[in-house]
């Protein structure tokens, strides 16, 4: 039995399916459940969290959490599908800390909010971009650029007078 | 004494942040009360290119992820292709794929520790290292024609087999390694100053370094035994003997030593793969890549066809770079360019933990810290 | 001589009444003019003592382009090649150029290495402005020059002559250190033609 198979007779409320992940066990979650499914996950000795993946898909958005255990060497992917026009699930900083950063870049890059997160703001992106460049609909005809403020904040904006030396 | 508050801006542009990495520092009189490091000075919208480029045509921007270590990076992409295609690769192209990505670990902490003993102010270790460095990228030329960036390892295969003279050159190189690194550890194991710049200076502990994601030497260097080589084996690593390196002081000196026994070991890997790279100079799965011209083996280059479509389905791949453990996710919906890439760097990552390292230290302990967690901008803000 | 602070009021010289001596140079003056560094130092032998003739310009021209200090800012991949460039085996105090200073105060040439994204770029033209005049940039590989792989990319910026000049472009990506010399011999050679002597064609 995989870990995806165990984690569902574990919470049977919480797994929708379970698939592979190529080789690694995946099990796909309830949006509402994320936070105790990954209770359990680290209780089940899953005690690095690799990375965290959004992906936009047009009519939702997918999470993929994977989750490795140093100790038993097993894998584990877990999934969340969040709405289209709402995308918010449950952030897991409370468990890992390393997922501070990986959730940051989501919501910089991808736009899903992370509920409970201590400080979801931008981080490779300056704050007051617009847009989440990896959602498909993101335009990337036009041009943004950067400016310096009086106390050395980023200030965003679709007019590049002042920094560009011609038209 | 009372003392105010002193907020103090490191970056992007300061000589050892390794590029164009900043620091918000809150003070109290020396003492860092806290450190925020601000990122994406360098965020080139690597993700977003791979969704506009095909799954070949991607390759070279791996290469520009971590540049200090291209190898790896190729490789870690190519892996992932192959796992969602199911593509095999022939002995001997893993073979030349295990002996490049070696030699990039070993050119990676030599500069790594070049540039953290420059940091520390001792400038000998980097002109040392940048020498044997050129010895290896000699190497890389000759085997693609590239220094830096390498575009070499491809779906199926390496673009071409090794050419003549390449192996007596390693070796040569092996056998001059093996001196030097003697060389390096009697300059500086035990030099008074590094060893108080070093001992006790971001410290953390295992606990902490796996709950913050820290991987690689960084995560070695804290006593977790764990080594992606070894441990969740891949390409030709299981036939290999090596150990994974680890110390269990948690501090930067620990981190310093896995790096110079990592080298080692990395040595130890090539000499063994050198002696048994098989004689069958086949290096691309014919499926995938073709010769289309022949010649005396060493000038045959191989052709991959641009247009590439793996099945739908997603995959994540993970290696273990000189850094830490870089890993690719690939979403593929069955079309020519990939839907999605996400690219999980080991600098990202282990760059977490330096707000908890560096707390109650002072700033030149910082740059002693960051300087060990050994990270390059193009893989933190990709 | 805008940017010394100077101020040199043209002379006018006979050129077909000098004689140049084509002998081995023995005196300092005959070493100086033999290093064609200053190639129309125009001696006038006929007068008591030694005296020099030359243009402010060359001068001044000579001593900034012998010992040009680099600003050491680097962005991406192409700081390691500055870095490889640097070391012991390109070896650039060969030009004069070893010492990278740290703050753009004490600096005279940008390198401009790796790709200038958004984010960036304001602090690479605040970097610039804050070097003193006269100050030279060169843009090296593909990104600083056009953006070069990253064109397509919503944070690239699309070349740093956007934002501030650049006296030379060096193509690569990342350009050898050989590349990155002969970017510096051309800075060189382009350092020396400049001044008001140039416009005037007394520095041929």
């Amino acid at each position: 039995m995989n870990a995806a198979e165990e984690l569902k007779q574990k919470l049977p409320a919480a797994v929708v399916s379970t698939g592979m992940q190529v080789n690694k066990p995946m099990a796909v979650i309830k949006k509402e459940e994320l936070l105790n499914a990954a209770r359990k996950v680290k209780e089940m000795g899953f005690d690095h969290l690799s990375v965290i993946t959004g992906t936009d898909y047009k009519d939702h958005f997918e999470v993929v959490y994977n989750f490795f255990s140093y100790n038993n060497k097993h894998n584990l992917v877990l999934k969340v599908i969040a709405d289209h026009d709402k995308p918010e699930v449950d952030s897991l900083t409370s468990l890992w800390k390393g997922a501070d950063w990986l959730e940051r870049e989501t919501y910089d890059l991808v736009g899903i909010k992370f509920r409970g997160h201590p400080n979801l703001i931008r981080i490779l992106l300056p704050d007051g971009w617009n847009g989440h460049p990896l959602r498909k609909d993101y335009d990337m005809n036009t041009e943004q650029f950067v400016t310096v403020g009086e106390n050395g904040d980023d200030i965003v904006s679709p007019d590049g007078t002042n920094l560009l030396r011609r038209k | 004494m009372e003392t105010d508050e002193l907020i103090i801006n490191m970056g992007p542009v300061h000589p050892s942040t390794h590029g164009v990495l900043r620091f918000k520092l809150r003070m109290d009189g020396e003492i860092i009360k806290e450190c925020t490091p601000v990122l994406g000075y360098l965020h080139r919208g690597t993700e977003k290119l791979g969704e506009m480029k095909t799954y070949l045509q991607f390759i070279p921007y791996t290469d520009r992820l971590d540049y200090m270590s291209a190898f790896p990076n190729n490789y870690a992409y190519v892996k992932a292709v192959e796992e969602l295609a199911g593509i095999e690769v022939p002995l001997r192209a893993e073979y030349i794929r295990v002996i490049t990505m070696e030699l990039n670990r070993i050119v990676n902490h030599l500069v790594s520790i070049g540039s953290l003993l420059l940091d520390l102010g001792a400038s000998t270790m980097i002109m040392w290292g940048f020498r044997e460095r050129e010895n290896a990228l000699q190497l890389f030329e000759k085997l693609c024609g590239a220094r830096m960036t390498f575009n070499y390892i491809k779906p199926g295969g390496v673009r071409e087999d090794i050419p003549e003279g390449f192996i007596p050159q390693l070796n040569e190189f092996l056998k001059d390694m093996e001196k030097r690194i003697e060389d390096y550890e009697q300059l500086i194991n035990s030099n008074e100053i590094f060893l108080m710049r070093m001992k006790n200076i971001g410290v953390i502990s295992a606990e902490d370094a796996i709950n913050y994601g820290m991987t690689g030497p960084t995560l070695r260097g804290s006593g977790v035994d764990y080594d992606l080589r070894k441990y969740e084996p891949y390409s030709i690593y299981p036939d290999l003997d090596f150990k994974a390196c680890v110390r269990d002081e948690c501090d930067s000196y620990a981190r310093y030593i896995v790096r110079i026994e990592e080298m080692k070991e990395s040595l130890h890997i090539l000499r063994q793969v050198v002696d048994t790279i098989p004689e069958a100079k086949i290096v691309s799965n014919p499926k995938y890549g073709v010769a289309p011209m022949t010649g005396t083996p060493s000038a045959v280059s191989t052709y991959f066809p641009r247009i590439f479509t793996p099945p739908t389905g997603e995959v994540y791949s993970r290696i273990e770079a000189p850094k830490g453990e870089l890993g690719f996710y690939i979403a593929s919906d069955g079309t020519t360019k990939p839907y999605r890439v996400k690219i999980r760097s080991p600098s990202f990552c282990n760059l977490t933990a330096i707000p908890k390292m560096v707390q109650g230290l002072k700033i030149p302990d910082l740059i002693a810290a960051f300087g060990t967690i050994d990270v390059v901008l193009g893989d933190v803000d990709r | 001589m805008e940017e010394g602070g100077f101020r040199v009021d043209p002379v006018t010289i006979d050129t077909t009444k000098i004689k140049t001596a084509k002998k081995k140079p023995v005196t300092a003056l005959e070493k100086l003019e033999d290093t064609g560094l200053i190639n129309t130092v125009l001696a006038a032998r006929e007068r008591e003592g030694l005296i020099l003739f030359s243009t402010i310009d060359q001068i001044f021209n000579w001593a900034r382009l012998s010992s040009l200090w680099p600003v050491s800012s680097g962005l991406a991949c192409c700081a390691i090649e500055m870095m490889a460039t640097a070391m012991a085996h390109h070896d650039i105090a060969r030009f004069g150029m070893e010492i990278f200073r740290a703050s753009p105060r004490q600096a005279d040439l940008m390198f401009v290495a790796g790709t200038v994204t958004k984010r960036m770029a304001p602090r690479v033209k605040q970097l610039y402005e804050m070097m003193p005049d006269p100050k030279w940039v060169i843009a090296v590989g593909s990104c600083a020059s056009t953006g070069g792989p990253y064109i397509e990319s919503y944070s690239v910026l699309k070349g740093v002559d956007l934002i501030i000049p650049v006296d030379v472009y060096i193509p690569g990506c990342p350009p050898r250190p050989e590349a990155w010399l002969y970017g510096i011999i051309q800075l060189r050679e382009k350092i020396k033609n400049e001044g008001y002597g140039a416009k005037w064609g007394l520095n041929k």
